[in-house]
C-alpha cells in the first residue's frame, strides 16, 4: 500500500471534478432546491392555514381570544356555530376549528384546555395549524390577558391521522445522506466507466496500483466531494431554514462519510454492468429510488406493509436516516447508534469486497 | 528489479490464451533480448494485443507461461519495470497533459524531486513541451498518441510494451517516433512494438509473424526473407500464411 499513489488517485478524481463545474454546482445547489422547496411547501403554506372559531359563550376572555388570533398573520379566522363549523372542517373548507367554552376563564386555578379540532389528513397543515396556535396563544394573547399565567393548554383532536412534529424537521436529516448516497453513487459509476471507456483502467491495471490502492484512492476522492456537500448543507438546514438540530455535527459528517463509503463502492461494482452511461442513469430506479421510497425519508417505517418493511430493513439508507435523525432530532451519541453504525460499517465492507472483485485483475 | 543475466527481457513457453470459444493465442513460445526492438506483426485479429496484453500483465494465460524481467506474468512488482501504450490514448481527457503525466508518475514512484524535471523533459522530446498546460481534450490525434507515449516513458521502463504507437500518424510523426525507439533500444531498453504495417517490420530488429493466434515464424528481417525466399516482407509474411494449414479465423479479443 502506497500512500503517495492513493492519494495520487484521489487528486486526480478531486481535480477532475473541480474541473466539470456543472456537475459540481448540481450536486451543491440540487440538494438546497429540493429543501428549500419542501421547506416552502411545508412552511410556507402557514398563512393559508385557516381556522375556525366556535365562541358560542359571552365570556369577554374568549372574545379577547379572538381578536387576538384574528390579528395572527399566520391565520385566517372565521368565527361560526358549532354546525357550521363541523360541516366546513368536513368538507375541507376550513383546517381545523377551536371551540372555546362558554364559561372561559384565566382567573381560577386550574388550567385551561382548549380544545382544537383538526382536518387531519395533511399532517403538514395540522402541524402549522397548531404552530400558529401555539404561537399566538401563550405569547401574545394569556400574558395581555393574565400576566400571573394560568396555563392555557392546547388539546388537538385529530379529525384524520395523528399528531404530527414539524415534517421538515423530519425530512431534513435524511436529505443529507440521501444525497450524498445518491450523488456519491452516480458520481462513481459514470467516473469509473469513463475509466473503462477510454482504457484507463487497463492503463491502471498494468500499473503498480494495486485493487486497494484503487478502492481507497477512489474513497477519499469522492469523500471529498460527499464532505463538502454534507457541510454545504448540514449549514444551510440549520442556519438558513432553522431546522430542529440538536446532536454532535461530526457525527452528521461521520454517519455521511461511512455511508458514502458504501455508496462509492456501490458505484464502482455497478459500473461494471454499464457499459453506456445511460445504463448508468438507468439504475437509479433500481438503486436509488426504492432506498429514497421505503428508508424512512417519508413515510415511517411502521407505516409500511409488512413485506416492504422487510425490503426496508436491508437498505443502507434505512439505518443511516435513523442514525442522522437520531443524531439531529434526539441529541443522540454515537453508543447510542452502534447497531446504524454496525449496520453502515458492515454495508461499507460488503460493498468494498464486491468492488474489489469486480477489478478484473488478473495480477497476482 | 534485479538484472536478468540472461538478458532475456520477455520468454514465452506455449502460451495459450481463449476467450470463450475463440482462441486468441495458440501455444507461442518466442524470446526477446535486452536492446532490441521487437515487432509483432499481423492482421487486426490475429492475436497481437492479446500478446501484448498478457507481457504488460493485463491478462493470465490459460496455459504456458511468459516471463518478463525474469517474472512470471502477471506479477504486479514487474509492472513496475513496464511502460504500456495501449491502442487508443487511454489518459485523461479533461487533465492536463502536466496533471496526466504527474498522476502517472506518482503510480510509478518516480520520486517526487525529480517529477517536474522528467515531465519538462519528456514533454520537450515528444515535442508539446507548450502544450503541456492544455487539457488532452483539446489535443490532435497524433498529439494523444505522443503524450500516451510520454506518459508510458515518464517512469523510464526497462521495457516498453506499444501496441500500435504509430496508427494514424502522418508520416513525420511516425518516422520520429521510430527514431525515438531506436535510441530508446540504444540506451538499453527492450521494446515490443506492434503494427500490421509492413513497412515499420523493416526498423525493427527481430520479427514476429502471427495469424489466427498462431506464430507463423521469428527471426530479423533477413532471416525471414533468407527462410521464405522472398525480397518483400509482405511476400515472406504470405508464403508463411500459405504454408499454415487452413485455421478457424480466430479474433483478437
Amino acid at each position: 500500500m502506497s500512500r503517495r499513489r492513493v492519494l495520487a488517485l484521489a487528486a486526480r478524481i478531486v481535480r477532475q471534478f473541480r474541473r466539470d463545474r456543472r456537475t459540481l454546482i448540481l450536486m451543491l445547489i440540487a440538494p438546497i432546491l429540493v429543501i428549500s422547496l419542501l421547506a416552502y411547501i411545508y412552511r410556507g403554506a402557514t398563512h393559508h392555514v385557516s381556522l375556525a372559531i366556535v365562541n358560542s359563550g359571552a365570556s369577554p376572555v374568549a372574545a379577547q381570544l379572538v381578536a387576538g388570533l384574528t390579528a395572527s398573520q399566520a391565520l385566517t379566522v372565521k368565527t361560526m356555530s358549532a354546525a357550521d363549523a363541523s360541516r366546513a372542517i368536513k368538507r375541507n373548507d376550513i383546517d381545523a376549528v377551536l371551540t372555546l367554552p362558554d364559561n372561559l376563564s384565566l382567573t381560577g386555578s386550574t388550567p385551561q384546555t382548549l380544545t382544537v379540532t383538526l382536518e387531519g389528513s395533511q399532517p403538514n397543515t395540522s402541524s402549522a395549524v397548531l404552530n400558529a396556535l401555539n404561537q399566538a396563544l401563550p405569547t401574545t394573547i394569556v400574558r395581555a390577558l393574565n400576566p400571573a399565567g394560568v396555563p392555557l393548554k392546547l388539546n388537538p383532536v385529530f379529525l384524520h391521522g395523528g399528531p404530527q412534529f414539524d415534517q421538515l424537521d423530519y425530512f431534513a436529516p435524511t436529505f443529507i445522506g440521501f444525497f450524498a448516497f445518491f450523488f456519491v453513487f452516480l458520481l462513481t459509476s459514470v467516473s469509473f466507466l469513463r475509466e473503462r471507456i477510454q482504457g484507463s483502467i487497463e492503463r491502471l491495471m498494468v500499473s503498480p496500483l494495486s485493487r486497494a490502492e484503487i478502492v481507497l484512492g477512489y474513497m477519499l476522492g469522492f469523500a471529498v466531494f460527499a464532505a463538502l456537500q454534507s457541510i454545504v448543507l448540514v449549514l444551510y438546514c440549520v442556519y438558513a431554514i432553522h431546522i430542529h438540530y440538536t446532536g454532535h455535527i461530526l457525527l452528521v459528517f461521520f454517519f455521511t462519510l461511512l455511508l458514502t463509503i458504501g455508496s462509492v463502492n456501490l458505484g464502482i461494482f455497478l459500473s461494471t454492468f454499464a457499459r453506456t452511461e445511460l445504463q448508468v442513469v438507468q439504475f437509479i430506479p433500481i438503486v436509488i429510488t426504492p432506498q429514497g421510497l421505503l428508508s424512512g425519508i417519508i413515510w415511517p417505517l411502521s407505516s409500511l406493509p409488512g413485506p416492504l418493511r422487510i425490503l426496508a430493513h436491508v437498505m443502507p439508507l434505512t439505518y443511516a436516516n435513523e442514525a442522522l435523525r437520531g443524531v439531529m432530532i434526539r441529541g443522540d451519541q454515537l453508543g447510542a447508534l452502534w447497531l446504524q453504525t454496525g449496520v453502515l460499517a458492515g454495508f461499507a465492507a460488503l460493498m468494498v469486497i464486491l468492488a474489489a472483485s469486480t477489478l478484473h485483475r488478473e495480477i497476482a | 528489479m534485479e538484472e536478468d543475466t540472461t538478458d532475456t527481457i520477455v520468454e514465452a513457453d506455449q502460451v495459450s490464451r481463449r476467450f470463450g470459444s475463440i482462441v486468441a493465442l495458440e501455444r507461442i513460445s518466442l524470446s526477446i533480448s535486452r536492446g532490441r526492438i521487437f515487432g509483432l506483426l499481423g492482421p487486426s485479429g490475429s492475436g497481437k494485443t492479446t500478446l501484448i496484453r498478457l507481457a504488460a500483465g493485463a491478462l493470465s494465460p490459460d496455459s504456458g507461461t511468459l516471463r518478463v524481467l525474469g517474472h512470471i506474468m502477471p506479477n504486479r512488482e514487474t509492472t513496475a519495470h513496464i511502460g504500456y501504450m495501449t491502442q487508443a490514448a487511454a489518459l485523461y481527457p479533461d487533465l492536463s497533459l502536466r496533471e496526466n503525466l504527474n498522476f502517472f508518475g506518482a503510480l510509478y514512484n518516480v520520486p517526487a524531486s525529480e517529477l517536474t524535471a522528467r515531465i519538462e523533459a519528456i514533454a520537450d522530446e515528444v515535442g508539446l513541451s507548450d502544450r503541456l498546460n492544455s487539457p488532452l481534450q483539446t489535443f490532435s490525434g497524433g498529439m494523444r498518441q505522443r503524450a500516451s507515449l510520454a506518459c508510458a516513458l515518464l517512469h523510464r521502463p526497462e521495457l516498453l510494451i506499444l501496441d500500435e504507437p504509430t496508427v494514424g500518424l502522418d508520416p513525420v510523426l511516425r518516422r520520429s517516433f521510430w527514431q525515438r525507439f531506436r535510441e530508446l533500444a540504444d540506451q538499453g531498453r527492450t521494446l515490443i512494438v506492434s503494427s500490421h504495417i509492413m513497412d515499420e517490420a523493416e526498423r525493427c530488429d527481430e520479427l514476429a509473424f502471427l495469424r489466427d493466434g498462431r506464430l507463423l515464424a521469428t527471426g530479423s528481417p533477413d532471416a525471414l526473407r533468407v527462410q521464405t525466399g522472398c525480397q518483400d516482407l509482405e511476400d515472406a509474411f504470405l508464403a508463411l500464411a500459405e504454408a499454415l494449414p487452413a485455421a478457424q479465423s480466430g479474433d483478437r479479443r
